[in-house]
């Protein structure tokens, strides 16, 4: 649905016009029906990508596909949805004229888009007497809700979302999470990025990871996670003596618990409690989320 | 045919968009009290009282929609860039050309319905103080319609690809340049037949108001009051020509504004 091989992006700025290089040789691949994570700190080229994606910016050089056709070509957008970070309309307008002017722009009229747009809504949840009011009366919330529901509303084959849940509450993240769910569930293929580390943890197939301009880590999150090595906190019945904690074990602050640094360690640990008659009472894996390593990569990339 | 459609909808919801514009209702309150003062300077005037509401008139259906082409021509554009509406705009299967041309029209609605207002205003006026009010005025109104028809062509090229008060300043001068274009090259063949310039000196003023002439709209071309108000009749095909002339003009100035607005990026 989405292919992108080395695409780069410079950004010109300035009475100078100096150069920044925003995307630095960036290629991932979405397939159809996929719910794909796109995480990565302020500035690192989410939105630069995702306007690339969507038409809005032009690139250097490197090769996008959206649907097998480039972005540089209006078609290309026929399948797309698009809801922008912090999404901003016509504020003169009531939240159904925008939506219908959304509507008659995607193709459609008279009583189909009606039910189109009550269709989003609902989905939405937001389908209530707030809608009929001038759009600069609107939360963040009710305007992210909006802005989600003009991007489905030609019910595209891929949907692009750009901070879906920024400015959200609790209850509107999950209407919005539910629906992307949803919306996948009836085929619809899905990128989007956000901040929400734990939603995209939730929600998606796979993710990839943007630190300065740079794809650093791409595939499921069980992928992206195990490739950074987990730990194992075991808890035995009795406490060992340290000086007999086996290479790769180390205290964890209880008397009766160490955490093995690797699965070779995890198995001499449990070799040593078998050969003494320790019990073994508890083990737990932990490995890192998405939070820790993105957070390792952002470090890496500022050192 | 789609994008027919699309230029449509984007004319129709500027067309929305301008009529909720606070400045368009300044300029309009501001056109209706000068045309009716109008009428007070036909009295105070030693010139003919119809003469004076005639003229009057017109200059300020020329002057209100000249303001309402470039004030709110010019941030039709900037406000969809500024407020970020573009991007979800444009993230639709439309060409950036569609949008220039939708925005376009929309604004020469609006111009439409100033202009046919103050029109109905004009002639009951005129009715009104027995001021003759004649068909061929018309004429003039449906020139000064062409004239803005161009200058918003102008603004929304400017607007492109310039910030607003640049693009305020540049239509100003293409419109002052498009004013007194004829009248600079009258001057220097007027100055090289006096011999005051001559040689190298005349050759180069006069290429450079040859340029000037042949480059900016000629829009003292749409400024017909004198002949209207005085019953003289314009020569033949006048009308046509001229709707043609700013036809050709407002195709070249949409095409290079499409271009060069194809071709940006929106952050």
């Amino acid at each position: 649905m989405i292919k992108i091989e080395h695409l780069h992006k410079t950004y010109h700025s300035g009475f100078l016009m100096k150069p920044k290089l925003a995307l630095k040789d960036v290629s991932f691949t979405v397939e159809p029906g996929q719910v794909y994570g796109f995480i990565g700190p302020n500035g690192a080229g989410k939105s630069t990508t995702i306007k690339v994606l969507t038409g809005l910016l032009n690139f250097d050089s490197g090769k996008v596909l959206v649907n097998g056709i480039s972005p540089r070509n209006v078609k290309s957008r026929q399948f797309i949805g698009y809801s922008p970070e912090q999404p901003y309309f016509y504020d003169y307008l009531t939240g159904r004229e925008l939506l219908k002017f959304y509507g008659k722009l995607v193709g459609l009229s008279g009583k189909e888009l009606d039910n189109r747009i009550h269709w989003s809504l609902e989905l939405l949840h937001a389908d209530k007497d707030w809608i009929d009011r001038r759009l600069r009366s609107y939360s963040k919330g009710m305007m992210q809700r909006v802005g989600i529901a003009q991007a489905i509303l030609g019910k595209p084959k891929l949907l692009i979302l750009d901070e879906p849940m920024s400015g959200l509450d609790p209850m509107g993240r999950r209407d919005v999470r539910e629906a992307i769910m949803e919306l996948n569930r009836t085929g619809v293929t899905i990128f989007y990025s956000s901040h929400l580390l734990s939603d995209v943890e939730s929600i998606s197939h796979k993710v990839a990871m943007i630190v300065d301009g740079k794809i650093v880590r791409e595939g499921t999150v069980d992928e992206i996670t195990d490739s950074c090595g987990v730990e194992y906190h075991v808890r035995t019945r009795e406490a060992i003596p340290q000086a007999e904690l086996p290479e790769g074990v180390s205290p964890a602050g209880h008397p009766q618990e160490c955490v093995c640094a690797d699965d070779a360690a995890r198995d001499r640990l449990l070799r040593y409690c078998l050969d003494k008659g320790i019990a073994v009472e508890r083990m737990d894996h932990k490995r890192p989320s998405l939070e820790d390593i993105l957070t390792e990569e952002i470090a890496r990339a500022d050192a | 045919m789609q994008t027919l459609k699309h230029i449509g909808i984007i004319a129709l919801n500027t067309f929305r968009e301008s009529i909720r514009d606070k400045i368009l209702y300044n300029i309009g309150f501001l056109a209706i009290a000068m045309t009716l003062f109008s009428i007070v300077l036909g009295e105070w005037s030693v010139f003919d009282r119809a003469y004076v509401i005639k003229s009057t008139t017109l200059s300020v259906m020329g002057l209100s929609g000249l303001l309402i082409s470039i004030f709110v021509g010019i941030s039709l554009v900037q406000k969809e860039i500024q407020r970020r509406t573009v991007l979800t705009l444009l993230s639709k299967p439309i060409s950036r050309a569609s949008f220039i041309v939708g925005k376009y029209f929309g604004l020469l609605a609006v111009v439409a319905v100033h202009l046919t207002l103050l029109t109905a205003i004009y002639y009951v006026m005129l009715f009104l103080t027995g001021s003759a009010p004649t068909l061929s005025l018309l004429t003039a109104i449906y020139l000064i319609f062409c004239e803005m028809a161009i200058v918003i062509a102008v603004a929304l090229l400017f607007s492109s690809f310039s910030s607003t008060v640049l693009s305020a300043l540049f239509t100003l001068g293409v419109y002052f340049a498009g004013h007194l274009s004829d009248q600079l090259l009258e001057q220097v063949r007027f100055a090289t037949r006096m011999g005051e310039l001559n040689g190298t000196s005349s050759m180069v003023f006069q290429k450079a108001a040859e340029v000037i002439h042949a480059i900016f709209p000629g829009l003292y071309r749409y400024n017909v009051t004198s002949y209207v108000v005085h019953g003289v009749a314009l020569p033949d095909m006048y009308v046509v020509w001229n709707t043609v002339y700013a036809v050709g003009y407002i195709g070249v100035f949409l095409a290079i504004a499409s271009w060069w607005f194809s071709r940006r990026d929106f952050l």
